[in-house]
């Protein structure tokens, strides 16, 4: 199902999405990800993002009451669904699963300080 | 205000964002803008603002077109149809392209050509203003000889007298004089590009300065302002202003330099890189020096016609006591390049003449392929009766099957015009050397002119499309259907055949105009000039060798050397001019030679003898040879050579000179005017050009030698030399220009008109196929219907021709007037231009009718 796979990117929205819980909107999302990962994003590329989680049914959203400081503008607020709930867990899990199947004798001795 | 983030951004967001996600999308952008602006100060926000805004232009906000709207899926589907029926008549398609393509490349040529030329000398700000004073000369017999250097003394007296003046100046150009210019003595060069000036010169002309001030850059004698290219060649930088040269031929005069300009445009009527002041002694009063151009920069306001009516009345004052004056007259500096054709202008000028030709030709050709388009255009239309029909019935407007129409036709027009605007840049790429410029069409300068020509395509390809549009939506429902023609049809195939008649006119036309064009150039470059210019060569710094007469010895010892004279001047080239005679004066064109050089010319001697070294009255005084023509306006016939005659009045005095000989008339101007008096004088001193008579056509050792032999001899100095009849052909530089750029447009007129009769013969047999097979069914061979169809095409081409040839023979005759010596038109260009282009329609039609008559008839016949 090539439509339904979560992309890096994606994958970390869907999480800092989790993590903002319930406050999740477009530039706070923007602003954790470039605090967590110091990553520079532009707030299209995070808006596309949601856009893209929202169209595979893996995010679903509802616009929030209107707030001062935006101008009245109401704001888009995320929440991970079942399914992307689901698409989550299953990363997570492949990835557990290869992680613990790679062999001590390939990983040792490889470290950025040198002394190990 | 700075609260706010951008509002152009803003409603440029709103634009094209979908309006469902606006809202938040400008409420995420608004609340970051304030974050930013508290971190990065305003500027820096309002510019992220901008990168934010741009970052939204993904597929997921753009607003998607409405898909149900009824216009957009009409032209959507029209669009769609013209790419269908591109793709589905590919050679139709091609065919008109390439035709529309390469009128619109010679239109595109044409157009920024005569731009180009018309552009000369206008980047001078006040160049209205600016106007050059000249004064013609008078030669004895009457005649005007036109001239475009004055005295030096008249740009004083129109400062002076004139109080429309606001400022003149005076131009001394090398007269091929060559300059060795350098930083030291290791680094030096010779240098044609001097000119000297009055101080007043950035008043009136305004070269743009890179480096120093224009209002004072030549106020000092020792001042020399030089061009960016003349900067890098000696110092490898632009600034540098206050470094000094020398100038060696100056007496080594040291100047410093007040001004770096930009490199003379290519549009300037005089060009040069070296500046300085003019500093000759008693100029200002001086009124017999004809070697000075005097430039003006008028009153705003002046009324050019009286400021012309006052100039004889100054020049009468300045000269009292003369009995004839010549005329005197100011010329705008915009005119100069294209209208003054005087002797001594500054530069090779344009010839207006050839702009008139070029602009006419370029809009014919335009015109022969807009032709084409409509003929192609609507003869193929006929094969689309059916679409129409089918259109029709399922309601389509007539409205709509215009516009449908008039689409296919914008395709095709911008299509063409991108094409032929490269192929225009191509030729201005290949014809380069021609024009002797370099041309481009995507400079900035010709921006505005792309977009008109981009403009003025798109308005022919509606007037073009639009008779076809509007012919193909007027048919009646049922007829286009069952695909029969009413007699709207009937009209079309006439109109078609009046169309391919002019247009093999114009082609007749310029297919003779160049053939005679060609055959003039022939003409003058074959003609006997009087003496022979081949297998000279002239070294033109003669002068810079101290011992002239060793160095002329050691080269006439080399193997393939056989003569070597020398002069003052080059024929075809640099001549000095003296008044000679009595009672009755002429102007005389004269250089000073040596009895060698006269052997090395080759010239024939009609009577008399050359000059000899032996005779010591030969080497001063009036002893000379002269051509017949200035025998013939001295008033001497052959029996009064030799003897001492009257020949010149100086201080009251009669003196006598001896005409030893007589050469026959000899050319050594352009074949525009007639030949003009000639003589030699024999002078034994150092000349500025060693004339070299090669024996052999194998140059390279044989110049090697030579540069060897100077080498020993010069001292250190350049071998500049050159060969003479590569000279001589810069007298017919502008018929040559002419005809080269002539044969290309007229290949390509050609190349149209061949396009259009294919395409249109193609038609023709198509809409006879059925006709072809029932005579061939009834038994006629093949032989026979193929020449019924040709008959009809050749017989179209022959009324061209005869339309065509007068209007050739008139235009060409006038053309050719305008040469003393020229060319006849015989019947043989005549028959050459019926020739080739039935030829053409021959290739064309009779391949084509061979095959359909060989197809056989059953296939064409069982269709219904």
């Amino acid at each position: 199902m090539k439509g339904t796979q979560l992309g890096e990117f994606e994958e970390l929205v869907l999480l800092i999405i989790g993590v903002l819980y319930p406050n999740a909107y477009g530039l706070q999302i923007r602003i954790e990800i470039m605090e967590q990962t110091g990553r520079k994003v532009a707030i299209g590329a995070v808006h596309s993002a949601l856009s893209r989680l929202q169209d595979k049914g893996f995010v679903k959203s509802a616009l929030a009451e209107a707030t001062h400081e935006r101008g009245g503008r109401r704001k888009r607020l995320f929440q991970i669904t079942a399914a992307g709930k689901d698409a989550m867990e299953k990363n997570h899990e492949l990835r557990n699963s290869l992680w613990n199947k790679i062999p001590d004798m390939a990983l040792k001795g490889l470290s950025y300080g040198g002394s190990v | 205000m700075s609260n706010h983030p951008p509002k152009l951004a803003d409603l440029f967001l709103g634009w094209f964002c979908r309006s469902e996600l606006l809202e938040e999308i400008k409420g995420d952008l608004h609340e970051c803008y304030g974050i930013e602006q508290a971190e990065k100060g305003t500027m820096r926000a309002r510019w992220l603002y901008w990168y934010h805004v741009l970052h939204f232009l993904r597929p997921f906000a753009i607003k998607k077109k409405r898909q149900n709207s009824n216009l957009i899926i009409m032209y959507k589907s029209y669009f769609k149809f013209a790419f269908r029926n591109m793709t589905r008549h590919r050679l139709h398609s091609v065919m008109n392209l390439l035709s529309l393509s390469v009128g619109m490349a010679c239109f595109v040529f044409v157009f920024i050509y005569v731009k180009t030329e018309l552009s000369y000398d206008r980047f001078h700000t006040n160049a209205d203003r600016v106007h050059r004073v000249v004064i013609d000369l008078i030669e004895s017999d009457g005649n005007i000889l036109p001239d475009a250097t004055t005295p030096p003394a008249l740009s004083v007296a129109l400062k002076r007298d004139m109080p429309e003046v606001e400022t003149a100046v005076r131009l001394f150009p090398g007269w091929g004089s060559k300059f060795l210019i350098g930083t030291s003595e290791e680094k030096k060069f010779y240098e044609e590009g001097l000119i000297r000036a009055d101080s007043t010169f950035f008043d009136v002309f305004s070269f743009p300065f890179l480096y120093g001030n224009p209002e004072t850059a030549l106020d000092k004698p020792r001042q020399l302002v030089i061009t960016r290219k003349a900067a890098l060649k000696y110092f490898g930088r632009e600034d540098v202003v206050g470094e000094t040269l020398t100038i060696f031929s100056m007496n080594n005069a040291r100047a410093t330099i007040s001004g770096v300009i930009e490199d003379i445009p290519d549009n300037s009527h005089f060009k040069f890189d070296f500046l300085t002041r003019l500093t000759f002694r008693g100029i200002d009063a001086n009124w017999g020096w004809w070697n000075y151009y005097t430039y003006v920069k008028l009153n705003e306001g002046t009324n050019l016609e009286n400021f012309n009516a006052k100039l004889p009345a100054l020049y009468e004052n300045a000269r009292p006591g003369q009995d004839n004056y010549a005329p005197i007259y100011s010329q705008a500096l915009t005119d100069i390049h294209l209208k003054s054709d005087l002797k001594w202008e500054l530069g090779t000028n344009g010839n207006m003449s050839n702009i008139y030709i070029f602009s006419a030709l370029g809009l014919f050709v335009l015109l022969i392929s807009c032709i084409n388009y409509l003929n192609l255009t609507v003869g193929h239309s006929l094969k689309r009766l059916k679409e129409i029909g089918l259109r029709k019935v399922f309601g389509a407007h007539r409205r709509s099957l215009i516009s449908q129409f008039l689409i296919e036709a914008l395709i095709m027009i911008i299509l063409a015009v991108s094409m032929g605007t490269l192929l225009a840049e191509m030729l201005f790429r290949n014809l380069g050397d021609t024009l002797g410029k370099e041309v481009s069409v995507f400079t900035p300068d010709n921006l505005p002119a792309l977009g008109a020509i981009a403009l003025g395509g798109i308005v022919i390809g509606i007037l073009a499309g639009l008779y076809p549009a509007l012919h193909l939506s007027s048919f009646r429902v049922v007829n286009a259907v069952k695909g029969i023609l009413n007699k709207n049809g009937k009209s079309a195939v006439s109109l078609r055949q009046v169309l391919l008649v002019l247009q093999f006119t114009i082609s007749g036309i310029m297919i003779i105009g160049t053939l005679v064009v060609f055959k003039q150039l022939k003409h003058v470059q074959n003609a006997d000039l009087g003496f022979d210019s081949e297998q000279v060569l002239v070294i033109d710094n003669a002068s810079s060798v101290s011992n002239q007469q060793t160095l002329k010895a050691e080269l006439s010892q080399l193997a393939n050397v056989s003569e070597v004279g020398v002069s003052s001047g080059i024929i075809g080239g640099i001549n000095w001019t003296t008044s000679l005679g009595y009672p009755d004066e002429i102007l005389l064109n004269y250089v000073a030679v040596d009895p060698e050089f006269i052997d090395v010319m080759d010239f024939e001697m009609v009577a008399g003898r050359n000059f000899s070294k032996e005779i010591a009255t030969d080497k001063q005084g009036f002893n000379i040879i002269l051509n017949e023509q200035a025998l013939k306006e001295l008033g001497f016939s052959l029996e009064d050579v030799g003897k001492p005659q009257p020949i010149y009045l100086l201080n009251d005095t009669i003196r006598n000179g001896t005409v030893v000989g007589v050469l026959k008339d000899f050319h050594f101007t352009s074949f525009k005017s007639s030949i003009k008096p000639f003589g030699f004088f024999y002078r034994e001193q150092t000349m500025d050009y060693m004339n070299v008579k090669l024996s052999t056509a194998n140059l390279s050792g044989t110049l090697d030698q030579i540069e060897q032999t100077w080498n020993k001899v010069a001292n250190g100095a350049p071998f500049e030399y050159f060969f003479l009849d590569e000279n001589f052909s810069h007298l017919h530089e502008q018929e040559s220009k002419l005809s080269e750029i002539l044969t290309y447009l007229t290949i390509l007129a050609l190349f149209i008109a061949f396009v259009g009769m294919f395409a249109i013969a193609n038609m023709t047999i198509r809409d006879k196929l059925k006709e072809i097979a029932i005579r061939k069914v009834l038994g006629a061979s093949a032989s026979r219907v193929s020449a019924m169809i040709t008959r009809r095409f050749i017989g179209l081409v022959i009324i061209a021709n005869l339309i065509g040839m007068p209007i050739a023979y008139l235009l060409m005759s006038r053309w050719l007037e305008g040469f003393v010596y020229h060319t006849s038109m015989d019947l043989l260009l005549f028959v050459a231009a019926i020739a080739s282009t039935l030829l053409v329609a021959w290739m064309t039609v009779g391949s084509q009718s061979i095959k359909a008559a060989l197809g056989s008839p059953v296939k064409s016949l069982r269709q219904d």
